[in-house]
């Protein structure tokens, strides 16, 4: 670090004095250290070194995670009777949020990027203010909104359902907790798409449901993907509306969450593993396809 | 035969024309920017809702909002567009892209001559990000081919690229219309681009037509003073009882006076102008820009030029003594309806 600052301050002179009258030609490789490649290189290093820095921070929890879980505590801790619940309780009720989220999320976002809905803003407005509340708030307000004392419960009670304390409740905080990270995701990705090349596929003959499989969704694809990877990963993460309207049945949050009340942080970790292992495949998958389908348009 | 009457609501001004192409003919919609030249090309393709309009292609009624009425969607009607953009689908292949429309085959001889024909024979297995501009517009010009368009509309389709690569699309265009043809409708906002495509020339402006007919006699006899500004006359001479137009490459140098009418004036600038000069003199108190092929030689201060056959236009504009003009082929209507 302190020789990178010394090769600064040397170059620093150097760019001075190749700016007065009489400029000399930058010097070569292995020339004196003023010239503005050195300057370049220097800074060069520096910007990397700072940005590992943030880098490492960042992934400072996965790193400590990593460190601290052993290979026996963990085998124990998923081999106990009743210990994989929590994933099958997770996996499911996330797939059933991500199938919500396609099949109401994506009209809107389509409506939403294509320009369909008066006063556009005032959507997107309603949008975001789902996404700023915090968690725990959404889940107070679920409970007066789906709980079983209100014309929704009762509703609910009629059907013999409830969303209180239920598969259903849980679904319903995870769709609440995510969709707006998918509708907006999905809003941007179908924005990015052109809508003359869908006119010109219409022209080339295409029908609307051709120029959805053949342009649109090919050319949104990668975003869809990475707005529904994002949604699975708040879905599975999802934990202060859920601690609220569905504390049963418990997914692995809430899972993570009693076993560091009852037993213990080290007790706790190989769940957090678990949770990390189901959350992140999704994500990573949907960023290498949408890189690779990049690289492939660049030709 | 393709042929419209369309009258289309925009939040500025109606736009309201007619015209009617045969095949194999190429019309060039010319006029300023904004003036509604790409909302027709947009009614005939049917990606804009008519107020009203009667639009039929070979035969095939695709748009009539009288009884009975038909609003054929754009899928159907086979009707080819090619913008300034080219809009190639970034995610397929040149091959790929060329075989888009229904029936091409992306491997069968037809792509494989035309692509030799359109010189991007070498191309074909590329992304689109990787051509230059001029390969682009090739590449979907042969889409719009190979998908059998009925009729070719280009919207402005070479704005941005040099001129010798804008002559030699505007040529193969022209062969290639000529060839399969097809009606075709160039929208220019540049007089040289619309006189090298087109055999019928429409001056459009404020979403009316103004004036049709064969490029050559358009801009030499422009019907009103509004025609002659947006063709390119630069200068306006009041003459007894009338107003002349002088147009600066229909000028040549000294007294003339069996050709046209004689000018004489202080030279206020000379600048070099392509290849010769451009001078700009004063003519009872109207500025007046001439080009010449070589520089002026003022006497005593004063510039002595003939203006060949000026059109002359009356206090409303109108033109004086203007020969007939062709306006079979394109006309204008006003928003009520009735053909001007």
């Amino acid at each position: 670090m302190s020789s990178a600052a010394s090769n600064v301050a040397a170059a620093g002179s150097g760019v001075r004095g190749d700016s007065g009258p009489g400029r000399r030609p930058p010097a070569g490789p292995g020339g004196p250290p003023r010239s503005p490649r050195v300057v370049r290189s220097a800074s060069g290093a520096i910007s990397v070194a700072a940005a590992l820095v943030i880098w490492l921070a960042l992934l400072g929890p996965v790193i400590t995670l990593a460190m601290h879980i052993s290979p026996g505590a963990a085998r124990a801790a998923l081999t106990s009777p009743g210990a994989l619940e929590p994933l099958v309780v997770s996996v499911k009720s996330g797939a059933v949020t991500l199938a919500v989220l396609l099949v109401l999320g994506t009209p809107l976002a389509w409506l939403l990027a294509r320009g369909r809905l008066p006063f556009p803003r005032v959507w997107e407005a309603g949008l975001l203010l789902v996404l700023l509340l915090p968690p725990l708030v959404i889940g107070l307000l679920l409970v007066f909104m789906v709980g079983p004392f209100t014309p929704v419960g009762h509703g609910l009670a009629a059907l013999h359902l409830s969303a209180s304390n239920t598969f259903l409740a849980l679904v319903i905080a995870q769709v609440y907790e995510s969709a707006p990270y998918y509708v907006l995701g999905a809003q941007a990705a179908i924005g990015s798409v052109d809508p003359r090349l869908e006119q010109q596929a219409a022209l080339l003959g295409d029908r609307p449901w051709r120029v959805l499989r053949r342009v649109t969704l090919p050319l949104a694809g990668p975003g869809l993907a990475m707005a529904l990877a994002v949604a699975w990963a708040r879905a599975m993460g999802a934990f202060g509306a859920v601690i609220i309207v569905a504390y049963h049945p418990y997914g692995l949050p809430l899972q993570i969450w009693t076993t560091l009340q009852e037993t213990g942080l080290d007790s706790a970790l190989p769940f957090a593993v678990v949770l990390l292992v189901v959350a992140l495949p999704l994500p990573l998958a949907a960023y290498v396809w949408s890189a690779r389908a990049q690289r492939r348009r660049r030709g | 035969m393709l042929s419209a009457a369309v009258e289309v609501d925009r939040r500025d001004f109606p736009v309201c024309a007619e015209l009617a192409v045969a095949p194999g003919e190429r019309l060039a919609l010319f006029g300023p920017s904004g003036a509604g030249k790409t909302t027709i090309l947009e009614a005939v393709a049917g990606l804009v809702r008519p107020r009203r309009a009667q639009i039929t292609l070979g035969g095939r009624v695709l748009t009539s909002t009288e009884p009975p009425r038909a609003d054929v969607p754009p899928w159907r009607r086979r009707v080819g567009l090619l913008r300034q953009d080219p809009g190639l689908f970034p995610h397929l292949s040149v091959r790929a892209n060329l075989a888009y429309g229904p029936g091409a085959d992306s491997h069968g001889p037809e792509l494989d001559a035309l692509a030799a024909r359109l010189g991007i024979e070498g191309l074909l297995d590329a992304m689109p990000a990787r051509l230059s501009g001029g390969q682009q517009h090739r590449v979907a010009l042969g889409r719009l081919l190979l998908a059998r368009c009925d009729a070719l509309l280009l919207d402005e389709p070479y704005a941005g690229l040099d001129a010798s690569l804008r002559r030699g699309l505007t040529d193969l265009v022209r062969a290639l219309v000529a060839d399969r043809r097809v009606p075709s409708v160039l929208v220019a906002h540049e007089l040289e681009e619309a006189q090298a495509f087109a055999d019928q020339l429409a001056v459009l402006d404020h979403g009316v037509i103004l004036q049709a007919g064969a490029p050559g006699e358009v801009v030499r006899h422009p019907a009103s003073r509004r025609v002659a500004e947006l063709v390119g006359y630069l200068g306006f001479v009041p003459v007894t009882g009338a107003v002349a137009g002088i147009h600066p490459e229909r000028v040549v140098p000294g007294a003339q006076p069996g050709r046209g009418l004689v000018l004489a004036g202080p030279l206020t600038a000379v600048r070099p102008s392509g290849a010769g000069w451009e001078a700009e003199l004063t003519v009872a108190g109207q500025p007046v820009v001439c080009r010449l092929p070589d520089r002026p030689e003022p006497d005593d201060g004063q510039l002595t030029v003939t203006a060949l056959e000026p059109p002359l236009f009356g206090p409303d504009g109108t033109a004086l003594g203007q020969t007939e003009q062709d306006t079979s082929m394109v006309s204008s209507c006003r928003p009520d309806g009735a053909t001007q």
